[in-house]
């Protein structure tokens, strides 16, 4: 059903620019960032962190800090073990590196924090912080993917370096590559993605005031104050409302601040322990080395086609850096789940690998799994060129439409509304290509070379219900007995200007003044959980849950006003603020009069009817919501000096109902700088001994508003099955943008040679050195050039590199063992570690069982056991419907093996009798 | 470690501190007298979220220390609406326009574009993106401030 | 990212700025406008037990002309040496250069001596005193000296200023009027340091090259003077230079250095370019003309 047809008010709010409720506060100075907040007795605090990237720490020496002016405390790891925290995921699975607030015994990347000094400025703080006598060890580390693949072993007491693992490799012989040995066509690219520092405006931030009672309350830079307090009190075993999180104003997250890290949990564990008000501001240069950084991937994708253009085959090699501290280690399997559902590829295989190096961990950054549209759109360029195909053309062969849905991708993910190919047609249908093609020409012959990038892209938005903590959205709505609207939401803005579309939502729905609404969101006290800005999510399911919320409150006024009047309810509307009865003109009365009854005069209610006027819903969305779109770019490269100037952008995308098409566009925007960045001038680098290279913004080039042409946008509305038929938009510009502008350059460049070279490798940013490689047709950027690996450290009494354990050989099974009864089984699975209860039952080969969670249990028979093998299926169907194919060894009291998951790839699998 | 009695106005008001020397304008602003509107986004001087009118004209607040500005009057972000509210005319310009999202950065690019408007009240969309390219907004992709300073400077936005 | 502590003077006159700086033995820093200072104090990357600052000497902000000369004040701002007439009209070329300093934010508090004193060696303010063979006037409790620019540089961020001694004047020699300026930068972003630039003068006489200053900034560990190509150029008709050829001494004379934005492979290779489409475009109009 369609929600837009049913607004109760007459005067339309939903679609109009309407200026933002939260631009007064900020526009004037009066904004709350946590940097803003003072308190009585506040105390400040500076970290002391790691200036090398791998080491035993030998000694520290606090005598001269401690002695400093203004220093109340300096705190390290053993202080800080007082009150035991096991850090987790933004999936609230536990971090499987050893990883602790501050460094415990050893550090692993330059920026680890070691100590935390709390003084009475930071200023003051910075000054001890300077003098702690830190004696670090400094071994050889692990920088690069490469070196995470043979170096010595970032985390000790794990088997290898890698972080995370998916995918099937024998898929490939298996079946993939017999239908590339097929297709008359192969193309492989490769590309390697640097590391990104996310780089919200207002680094991150922490107040935490300890009470009396044990509670807390905590000021900090987040994304959802709810999940922020959850993921605190989860950690530090508290209940859940013994912490406050307030995030009033905050200043851009993307990702980074999905989760509260290492920093804010250490602040607020040393404000218990202290007793004291403490606030730590990160600094910039703390932001640009210290802060999770984002992205730093390679991946190579084959395709085969066949003559036409049609696609056969696809097979994707993944790797990403996840540093020494990942916020959750990670394979990225999204990359692979969200590569091929817009398009009709038969057949995908992948294997995908997350690795630690000595590295500042990753964390979030806005379209996380944004690669996929980055090697596919670029792939399918350089197919097209290839084989001398119009790239829209090959979109157009392989496209999915809305005549082909609903239909189910090559991993099971089900595609019922998408509308990449209306998107793309309506993008052609407002660009001249043919004319772009001649000016292109002509540009040529006079040493002028234009590009035109066009790519399309589907993104899941508004995911909910398939794993903690993505759910729905409450939202409480009361008139006052003023008549003015008030609305208390868990949604969260860092310039998401939610309190303004709720408003649009609410002055439509329920017929009143958009300014006589009053939303209060970023705070833990009001409204219920939700994960806040993740996802793309808030516009969907905040906006489905507070349009209906609204209908429930419209009815309850509708029900007043009918009953006071004695007219059918059908007869009543709300329009700027009045009812009105229909057909009985006198009887109109103000949304304050009606109030007022409701709230004071209960007796002239409806008999049962509660006083007040009050509604509440919570919203539980379809699990997922997707919005489609494609982007063409228009670029000239100066083959002088390889640097490119966008020359135009056009956005034609599908994210159903807009409620504000300045927001929509706004975040649009904002995703598409932030995807020029990436392409054209953001790096983190770091050198052999590890030690970022972009510690300020002189070095770590962020867009400027002479980097960022003006975009231009054309809007479908396919309204989805939500409430409101809204689609998520948050993250779109930052996924499509790259392939987008990528594509642009390659066609600019195609004169001279494949971007990437002879290696087709393509790394970002695309520096004017790295657009030179390709125009010259030589090594201009030194790029290509082997990477010299010296460590020229003073490396003390440099550690022998523990060799990477070689996997123990599966032990002679003993056949005799029983494996009856109960195991503890761990799952490694790409949302990280899962532990459940594994029961077992044999009669003969005959297997049974079942696995028990706290979440649910799954029964299963008909499996095998043979001379300790086990084999037996599981039937999911959260998070995606899957079978689980288990293939285990038992050896004594030891189990392991691995599981097929489907889609996901193969997990390991390890259990210990329970 | 020295210390510095400075007298100084801040939009409009008079105000004596004794400050370290080593403590910036900004800072100062801050957390000595309370305008936390000025924001603190780089303390390195690339951003511009700092930025600040002092005796005139715009710099940067993180790359001046407070005992320099004894003596001078500041205006803050705080400063440019009219006391009855209304808003000043780039404020306004970047409300209609979108201009902000999570208005760190707001504050400089705020006191940037007015000051070269009083400067220049007839200041074309070049001179206004030109002193805009010394602030960075993560959020915007300069969209709405770029659409602001075209109605600034009387262009169709 | 605050600064270490230090103490803070103001010195009214040259004499008391000398007199501060050579008390504190080596622990003074001179301030200007701080625009390239301060970052490196919040750093924590210069830690001076004192900072000097000079924006209190009335003498040492402004612009005079005389005896062939074009002196500026150390402390005169980049913004007020913009609008400044007597450079617009004698000393095009350095006007050129500040215009693309820094940002508008920056030029409003930064110094031309500022910059001209730290030597940061992708900056225009140094090449351009290079390039225009600018005379640095310093002065101590121990006296006055002049050091040519070409002189003054050694390592980035690395001068001939002793901790003691201040800048007090840089005096640019005058050419004649109406030469031609010679400007390009390369930078990724509007107001960053330049991956590769040149900043010059061509002054001609009846239709030939009578002088010519030209420095790079950008493409070693300091400005460089691009002597080679100048003495290449001096005295030759307009129609009779080989730009190509003169390109490649100029580049010749440089010593870029690798970072991760960008090579030294480019910074020649671009360099070599800029220069020749720069000189070229300017020979043609001089030969239209």
């Amino acid at each position: 059903m369609n929600y837009h047809a049913s607004s109760v008010g007459a005067t339309r709010y939903v679609g109009e620019r309407t200026p933002r409720k939260e631009d007064g506060r900020l526009l004037t100075g009066r904004g709350q960032f946590t940097d803003d907040v003072q308190l009585p007795g506040m105390l400040h605090i500076a970290f002391v962190r790691s200036p090398v990237a791998r080491g035993r720490i030998a000694s520290i020496n606090l005598d001269v800090a401690r002695e400093m002016p203004g220093v109340q405390a300096i705190y390290t790891q053993d202080d800080l073990a007082a009150i035991p925290v096991q850090m987790m995921s933004f999936f609230f699975t536990p971090i499987e590196s050893p990883v602790t607030l501050l460094a415990d015994g050893r550090v692993a990347c330059v920026g680890d924090p070691v100590c935390m000094v709390i003084a009475e400025s930071r200023a003051q703080a910075e000054d001890a912080a300077a003098l702690v006598e830190l004696e670090i060890e400094e071994e050889a580390p692990v920088v690069t993917i490469a070196d995470a693949r043979t170096g010595p072993l970032v985390h000790p007491d794990k088997d290898d370096n890698i972080a995370a693992e998916m995918g099937d490799e024998d898929m490939l012989e298996e079946a993939i590559q017999p239908l590339l040995d097929k297709a008359p066509h192969v193309v492989t690219h490769t590309i390697r993605h640097q590391r990104i520092a996310q780089s919200p405006m207002e680094c991150r931030a922490c107040v935490a005031s300890p009470e009396g009672s044990g509670e807390m309350t905590v000021w900090m830079g987040c994304q959802s104050p709810h999940l922020a307090a959850r993921y605190v009190a989860l950690v530090m075993g508290l209940p859940q409302e013994s912490i406050r999180v307030i995030a009033k104003d905050v200043g851009g997250g993307f990702g980074l601040k999905n989760i509260p890290w290492r920093e804010e949990v250490a602040v607020v564990v040393a404000a218990r322990l202290f007793g004291r008000p403490l606030k730590w501001i990160e600094d910039r240069y703390e932001a640009l080395t210290a802060s999770s950084h984002a992205r730093e991937q390679e991946v190579s994708l084959t395709i085969g086609l066949d003559d036409e253009g049609k696609l056969l085959a696809g097979w994707s090699d993944y790797a990403c850096n996840n540093g020494a501290w990942p916020m959750g280690e990670d394979a990225n399997i999204a990359v692979h789940m969200f590569m091929w559902p817009a398009y009709k590829l038969p057949a995908y295989g992948f294997v995908t690998r997350g690795w630690y190096t000595n590295t500042m961990g990753l964390g979030g950054y806005r379209g996380p799994w944004a690669m996929e549209s980055l090697i596919r759109e670029t792939t399918l360029d350089k197919a097209a060129r290839k084989m001398g195909i119009d790239p829209v053309e090959l979109r157009r062969k392989n496209l999915i439409y809305l005549p082909d849905q609903p239909v189910t991708s090559n991993m099971g993910i089900e595609v019922t509304d998408i509308t990449p190919g209306e998107c793309l047609e309506k993008l052609v249908a407002n660009v001249d290509i043919a004319a772009f093609r001649k000016e292109q020409a002509e540009a040529r012959k006079q040493g002028r070379y234009l590009g035109m990038g066009i790519a399309t892209y589907i993104e899941p938005t508004g995911s909910a219900g398939a794993m903690a903590p993505m759910t729905g959205e409450t939202v409480q709505l009361r008139i006052e007995p003023t008549g003015k609207v008030v609305a208390m939401l868990s949604t969260h803005s860092q310039g998401h200007g939610t309190a303004t579309t709720m408003a649009q939502v609410i002055a439509e729905q329920l017929g009143v003044a958009y300014e006589d609404i009053s939303v209060f969101e970023g705070d833990s006290a009001i409204g219920a959980f939700s994960p806040g800005a993740a996802g793309s999510r808030q516009g969907v399911i905040a906006g489905g849950a507070t349009w209906k919320a609204t209908e429930i409150l419209a009815e309850k006024v509708k029900a007043v006003a009918a009953h006071l009047s004695n007219a059918p309810v059908d007869a009543v509307t709300i329009d700027g603020g009045m009812v009105h009865v229909e057909g009985a003109p006198e009887m109109s009365r103000s949304l304050k009069e009606l109030a007022e009854i409701a709230y004071g005069e209960p007796a002239r209610l409806p008999e049962g009817m509660a006083s007040g006027l009050e509604a509440q819903f919570r919203y539980q969305p379809p699990p997922m919501t997707m919005t489609s779109a494609a982007h063409c770019c228009v670029v000239e490269v100066d083959a002088e000096t390889g640097f490119v100037k966008i020359l135009r952008w056009i956005s034609s995308e599908d994210c159903g109902t807009v409620i504000n098409p300045g927001v929509v566009e706004g975040q649009i925007a904002g995703g598409l700088a932030q995807a020029i960045g990436q392409v054209l001038l953001e790096d983190m680098p770091y050198d052999a001994r590890g030690n970022p290279l972009a510690a300020t913004f002189k070095d770590y080039l962020m867009p400027t508003i002479s980097d960022v042409p003006d975009f231009e946008y054309l809007h479908a509305n396919t309204p989805s099955q939500t409430i409101g038929g809204m689609r998520g938009v948050g993250e779109g510009g930052a996924i499509i943008g790259p392939p987008t502008l990528v594509n642009a350059i390659a066609d600019a460049l195609a004169p001279f040679g494949e971007l990437g070279g002879e290696t087709g490798e393509v790394t970002l940013p695309l520096t004017p050195s790295r657009i030179l490689d390709v125009i010259e047709q030589r090594d201009v950027s030194g790029h290509h050039a082997p990477a010299e690996k010296t460590v020229a450290a003073p490396v003390a009494e440099e550690a022998p590199a523990e060799p990477v354990a070689e996997a123990p050989a599966p032990a002679p099974a003993l056949a005799a063992a029983s494996i009856d009864g109960d195991w503890d089984m761990t799952l490694k699975a790409p949302m990280g570690g899962q532990t459940f209860l594994a029961h077992f039952e044999t009669d003969g080969t005959a297997l049974s069982g079942y696995l028990s969670a706290p979440e649910g249990q799954q029964d299963f028979s008909g499996g095998t056991f043979e001379d300790g093998r086990m084999k037996f299926e599981v039937k999911v169907d959260k998070p995606m419907k899957v079978t689980l194919k288990y293939d285990l060894q038992a050896s004594g009291d030891t189990i392991t093996g691995k599981c097929k998951m489907g889609m996901f790839g193969t997990a390991k699998v390890n259990a210990v009798r329970a | 470690m020295s210390e510095h009695k400075i007298d100084l106005t801040v939009n409009g008001h008079r105000h004596s501190a004794t400050v370290e020397a080593r403590t910036s304008l900004g800072e100062f602003l801050r957390e000595g007298l309370g305008y936390t509107g000025t924001h603190l986004a780089c303390e390195h001087g690339v951003c511009g979220a700092c930025t600040v009118r002092v005796d005139g004209v715009a710099m940067r607040s993180c790359l001046m220390l407070a005992v320099q500005a004894n003596g001078c009057a500041i205006t803050t972000v705080e400063g440019l609406a009219k006391p009855d509210g209304t808003l000043h005319r780039v404020q306004q310009a970047l409300k209609d326009n979108f201009g902000l999202q999570c208005g760190f950065c707001t504050p400089g690019v705020a006191i940037t574009l007015a000051t070269v408007l009083e400067d220049n009240p007839s200041a074309t969309t070049s001179e206004m993106e030109e002193a805009m390219s010394g602030h960075i907004c993560r959020c915007t992709g300069y969209q709405g401030i770029r659409r602001a300073i075209r109605q600034l400077a009387g262009e169709p936005a | 990212m605050k600064p270490a502590p230090f103490d803070y003077a103001r010195p009214t006159s040259v004499a008391e700025a000398c007199q501060v700086l050579a008390d504190a033995g080596g622990g003074a820093t001179v301030i200007a406008g701080g625009q390239t200072l301060m970052p490196l104090l919040n750093l924590r990357m210069s830690q001076p037990f004192i900072l000097v600052d000079i924006n209190g000497i009335a003498g040492l902000k402004g612009v005079s002309r005389a005896d062939g000369a074009i002196r500026i004040g150390p402390a005169t701002r980049q913004a007020d040496a913009l609008k400044d007439a007597t450079l617009a009209q004698h000393l095009p070329a350095l006007v050129t250069a500040l215009g693309h300093v820094g940002h508008y934010q920056t030029r409003n508090r930064g110094t031309v001596g500022g910059s001209v004193a730290l030597g940061e060696p992708a900056a225009e303010m140094p090449a351009a005193a290079v390039a225009l063979g600018a005379t640095i006037e310093i002065t101590s409790v121990r006296g006055t000296r002049s050091v040519k620019a070409e002189e003054f540089y050694l390592g980035p961020y690395m001068t001939v200023l002793e901790p003691d001694e201040l800048v007090t004047g840089i005096s640019y020699p005058e050419w004649p009027e109406g030469h031609t300026v010679l400007f390009r930068e390369v930078a990724q972003r509007t107001g960053d340091f330049a991956l590769v630039g040149m900043v010059g003068a061509l002054a001609l006489e009846a239709g030939a090259i009578a002088r010519a200053g030209i420095g790079w900034f950008g493409m070693g560990p300091t400005p460089i003077r691009a002597r080679q190509a100048e003495r290449a150029l001096v005295g030759k008709a307009l129609g009779e230079i080989d730009v190509q050829a003169v390109a490649e001494l100029a580049v010749a004379d440089t010593a870029p250095f690798d970072d991760h934005h960008a090579s030294a492979e480019y910074r020649r290779t671009v360099g070599r370019r800029i220069f020749a489409r720069t000189l070229r475009e300017t020979l043609d109009i001089r030969s239209a003309a």
